[in-house]
């Protein structure tokens, strides 16, 4: 027969009224069997869903909108259906009685809204940055290989190209392993010149992603030799952006520097890599760079091979490590292979500082519903006459209990509804906070609500309201009839049980505030320490140039040194511009590579590795960025190819190298091959990689000189102008741009970026936790307060009578204050304990987020109790004055 | 006289689709009826609802028809008019006559 689907009839029993029941499910039958034989199963099943659920929301919007009686729906139903219909029955109880009671509906969803979004925006931010897969298939199979010298404490440094092609040669672990480094090129011929982005790595790369073409072809493995590499993959977003999307642009020719270079495929749209290049090109480096082992600078990706595991890959490259330390000596001492797994070589270590946000938050929330535990229990105590009477006449407590639960899920329903509006509107702004490495990560860019965000607001929603509720609940059902009705008739409200329940919560919830302010002020004192911190250097009117020279027209050093000569004199004699230097090294963005460094006349086995940052620098960058010349002499411009070679070192090396002696007139050699340079000053230390990094051993060398170690292309690709200027940025870079392009007109600019937003960006990490923690904080701190101030309201109105009776007798109002702040002092003190001792232990796993101060810093911890004593004692401060206003004679005519 | 106020428009829609049925009216037949005189798609909702209201005010009167197997044993429930409703609907009729008496030209 063609029986109505079970879900229909449900719907249509819970929701018609009885007498209607049998004529419109009749009707409903008759139709659906007729749909069914014209339109088949599937068509007649929805629509009559479709016709079914209209008609229960037409009947029960009948119903509440002419304020009728729900109609009769327990009668007549088999057992199986009464938990449902009991349920939907509670949840339209609860909705009108919500509706009813405005001002507690609008601060419980208010406070929840606030506590679930907040919630929700952090878990968005956790779940994509720590959790969600990276966007390639089997993610968990990709891994970040770097060399490490633990005795430097490095572990995941840049790695040299010769150890780079032994590890892919002897490796039995991968399925596919690629270098790859990133800079940027010019793209001419097809309309405004653009600086596009440029990833070069070996082929294998996109193997190693599981990423294919969406057109064309990947590279072939002979293409990483020079003269096969002028081939390139354009990415969607640029193919779109220049070409039109047009696909038979594979094949054709581009010109990036000034040299053509072939199509060869377009990247699917879906591809995604942090630094977001425009193009991917072979990495294809000449024999003198292959054979570099004490140069490093490529990162390395691999895909581990079905079967093997991270650990199995890691015991292979130590072993095959271990080879190449003792092959080359000189160059792979004291360092080995080490891997991680992608993700975390992308977006960092910030698992803990993401977990204690996301702690922080959910202290929010769990003080959010201790507030709301509070409200119910005081509209609990308020209901006491109604819930005596509904079990009188026979509700069993369990069916109470469920009602009040589902009233509170319903509460927390709407406010995790409202806490989605709240969340999307907190994403959206924290992503001007969030530090650039994630910033890009698949789950943030575009960051919106998606399904799985909404299961995980509704998750915590209905937790929240099970958590919230049950207590309330079992409290306000557990009262005897008799006792009930008692109090009622006596006008109190609430019994003595439900006032320490919330006493009790209120202590909960200072404690967990007292948490966050000591976790707030931790971080705001080290974001404080950190950024006090001198760099060394002026930062303030610095501002970087990235500038990149193609290889096809400065192939050769005498003309990058012309190049920069060039600019360096037209823009030193721009209005406005007081200094102009170059450096390969910029600090807070510049490349950390290091060096073997040699002493002559020094052959003793030193214990620690004996190596240095070199950086090559035009005669004035000590000058212009300020930093003081502690001994010898700074870089002129006569320190060129003909004349001996010279170096500048830090105090850091100075120290630690000749710590007993003046390095001045020694002679270095940096890297290989050897060339040695005399000491001709010593420079000031420079925080050159962040402010909580100390200096470590730096060699500059003048840019005249010619210097190989760390690659032929090393200056030409990554040179800085750093220029000092008091011009804004608006009114700076028509002077760079008419400077370079006096030089070389084909020659664009790269990334121009103030020094000071660059040491910003450096903390923006740091700046994320400090800000959202504070602003928890104070959310906390906010609630609690209030949370305190309800229930001292509360004691006071409900002992107005005892007070009247005091004041009568001849108490006075400092008395009478006095005994409020009594009940009010135990809680405070109560809770700034608690909220102590739990600070203690839970600080301590913020210890790595912690500069300049300790976890357990006591002037921390007593500045933050005294400040949620003095909060607390305002919010008191209110009930107390009104409790010093009762009237004696009011009071004890009040029934 | 009859209180024709309380009529509302669509009211008197489904009591003159029941008076064109005769016997014969329920909600489905109902719902059809309307659309093919008027053309008017109605949600099966409202005229439950209608049906219900029209009865509780004592314009409709409803039987319980057999049940039959294509309902899956369930009744029919037939509506006819009372002759409070003939009368409400005369009085409306008489009135909307009124008010378009003298108005040809201007309509037409």
């Amino acid at each position: 027969m063609n029986r109505l689907p079970r879900g229909v009839e449900w719907l249509l029993r819970v929701a018609l009224p009885a007498d209607q029941r049998e004529p419109i499910a009749g009707d409903l039958e008759e139709e659906y069997g007729l749909r069914r034989r014209r339109a088949g199963v599937l068509r007649a099943t929805l629509s009559v869903w479709w016709l079914a659920a209209r008609l229960a929301l037409a009947f029960r919007w009948e119903t509440v909108s002419r304020g009728r009686p729900l109609p009769p729906i327990a009668d007549e139903i088999p057992r199986r259906f009464t938990v449902f219909e009991s349920t939907a029955q509670d949840v339209f109880f609860a909705a009108r009685l919500l509706r009813r009671q405005p001002g507690f509906t609008a601060v419980a969803v208010v406070m929840l809204a606030l506590g679930i979004g907040a919630n929700t925006a952090i878990f968005g931010v956790v779940d994509a940055v720590l959790w969600r897969p990276l966007p390639y298939p089997n993610a968990d199979r990709l891994m970040a290989i770097a060399e490490q010298r633990p005795r430097e404490g490095r572990f995941y440094g840049p790695v040299a190209p010769a150890d780079f092609f032994d590890w892919r040669r002897d490796t039995q672990s991968f399925a596919a392993m690629a270098a790859y480094d990133e800079s940027a090129l010019n793209l001419t011929g097809t309309g405004e010149p653009e600086r596009l982005r440029i990833l070069r790595a070996s082929p294998g790369f996109l193997d190693a992603l599981g990423v294919q073409p969406a057109h064309g072809r990947d590279f072939r493995a002979d293409e990483e030799v020079v003269g096969h590499h002028r081939i390139v993959l354009l990415t969607d977003a640029l193919w779109r952006r220049q070409f039109g999307a047009d696909p038979l642009v594979v094949g054709r020719s581009v010109t990036l520097d000034g040299a053509p270079y072939d199509v060869v495929g377009i990247l699917p749209r879906s591809f995604w890599w942090p630094t977001r290049p425009d193009i991917v090109a072979p990495l294809a480096l000449d024999d003198h760079d292959r054979a570099l082992r004490a140069a490093h600078f490529l990162s390395v990706v691999g895909r581990l091979r079905p079967g093997a595991s991270e650990t199995q890959a890691r015991e292979e490259l130590s072993v095959i490590g271990a080879r190449l330390s003792q092959a080359y000596p000189a160059e792979n001492r004291n360092h080995s292979p080490s891997i991680r797994s992608l993700r975390e070589a992308l977006v960092g270590d910030v698992r803990t500082p993401l977990l204690v946000l996301l702690g922080a938050v959910g202290f929010v929330l769990l003080i959010a519903c201790a507030n709301v535990a509070t409200l119910l229990l005081a509209r609990a105590s308020g209901r006491q006459k109604e819930l005596s009477v509904r079990r009188a006449v026979g509700a069993t407590r369990g069916r109470l209990v469920q009602q009040m639960l589902i009233e509170s899920v319903t509460v927390s329903a709407i406010g995790g509804a409202a806490g989605v509006l709240v969340a999307m509107w907190a994403l959206t702004a924290l992503h001007a906070l969030l530090p650039a490495q994630f910033s890009t990560l698949p789950g943030i860019t575009g960051m919106g609500i998606d399904l799985r965000l909404l299961v995980a607001t509704l998750g915590t929603a209905l937790a929240t309201g099970l958590v919230f509720g049950i207590v309330p609940a079992l409290v306000a059902t557990e009262q005897r009839v008799a006792t009930a009705l008692n109090e009622e008739s006596r006008g109190g409200s609430g019994s003595a049980k439900t006032r320490r329940l919330r006493s009790a919560l209120v202590v909960a919830e200072l404690a967990l505030s007292l948490v966050l302010l000591a976790g707030a002020t931790l971080l705001i004192v080290s974001f404080n320490n950190l950024t006090d911190v001198a760099p060394g250097f002026r930062s303030d009117g610095l501002v970087t140039v990235r500038l990149s020279l193609p290889a096809t027209r400065y192939g050769d050093h005498a003309r990058v040194v012309a190049f920069y000569d060039g600019v360096i004199e037209r823009l030193g004699s721009s209005p406005g511009i007081h200094q102009v230097a170059t450096t390969t090294t910029p600090p807070f963005g510049g490349p950390d590579s290091r060096l073997n460094l040699e002493i002559e006349h020094r052959t003793a086995e030193s214990p620690l590795p004996v190596r240095a940052h070199p950086h090559l620098v035009s005669a004035d960058y000590f000058a212009t960025l300020g930093i003081p010349l502690i001994r010898g002499r700074a870089f002129t411009d006569r320190d060129n190819d003909s004349a001996p070679d010279v170096a500048i070192i830090n105090e850091a090396a100075a120290r630690r190298y000749w710590p007993d002696e003046n390095p001045i007139g020694q002679r270095i050699s940096l890297g290989d091959p050897p060339q040695w340079r005399e000491i001709v000053g010593i420079v000031a230390d420079v925080k050159q990689q962040a402010l909580d990094v100390d200096a470590e051993p730096e060699a500059s060398i003048p840019r005249r000189q010619k210097f190989t170690s760390l690659g032929t292309g090393f200056e030409r690709a990554t040179t800085t102008l750093v220029v000092r200027s008091d011009l804004d940025l608006a009114s700076f870079v028509p002077l760079l741009r008419a400077a370079v392009a006096s030089v070389d007109p084909l020659q664009p600019l790269g990334a121009i970026r103030p020094m000071d937003t660059l040491i910003a960006e450096s903390v923006a990490s740091r700046r994320l936790n400090f800000v959202l923690v504070s602003a928890f904080a104070a959310v906390a701190l906010v609630l609690s307060a209030t949370g305190l101030y309800g229930v001292m309201a509360y004691i006071v109105a409900q002992r107005t009578r005892e007070i009247g009776v005091r004041m009568a007798l001849g108490a006075t109002s400092w008395q009478v204050v006095a005994l409020v702040l009594r009940q009010a002092g135990v809680m405070i003190a109560a809770g700034i304990a608690f909220g102590i001792a739990g600070a203690l232990a839970l600080t301590r796993s913020m210890t790595s987020m912690l500069f300049g101060i300790g976890a357990a810093d006591p002037r921390v911890y007593g500045g933050v109790s005294f400040l949620l004593g003095l909060v607390a004692l305002i919010a008191v401060a209110v009930p107390s004055s009104r409790a010093t206003r009762v009237d004696p004679i009011t009071a004890l005519r009040e029934p | 006289m009859t209180d024709v106020s309380a009529l509302g428009e669509f009211e008197q829609v489904v009591l003159l689709a029941v008076l064109r049925l005769d016997d014969q009216a329920y909600a489905v037949s109902i719902g059809d009826q309307i659309l093919r005189c008027t053309g008017r798609a109605v949600s099966r909702g409202s005229i439950y609802i209608t049906l219900d209201r029209l009865e509780t005010k004592g314009y409709l009167k409803s039987r319980l028809a057999d049940p039959t197997p294509e309902r899956g044993g369930r009744a029919k429930r037939y509506y006819a008019l009372r002759p409070r409703a003939i009368d409400a609907l005369r009085e409306c009729r008489r009135q909307l006559e009124a008010l378009w008496r003298g108005l040809e030209t201007k309509l037409a």
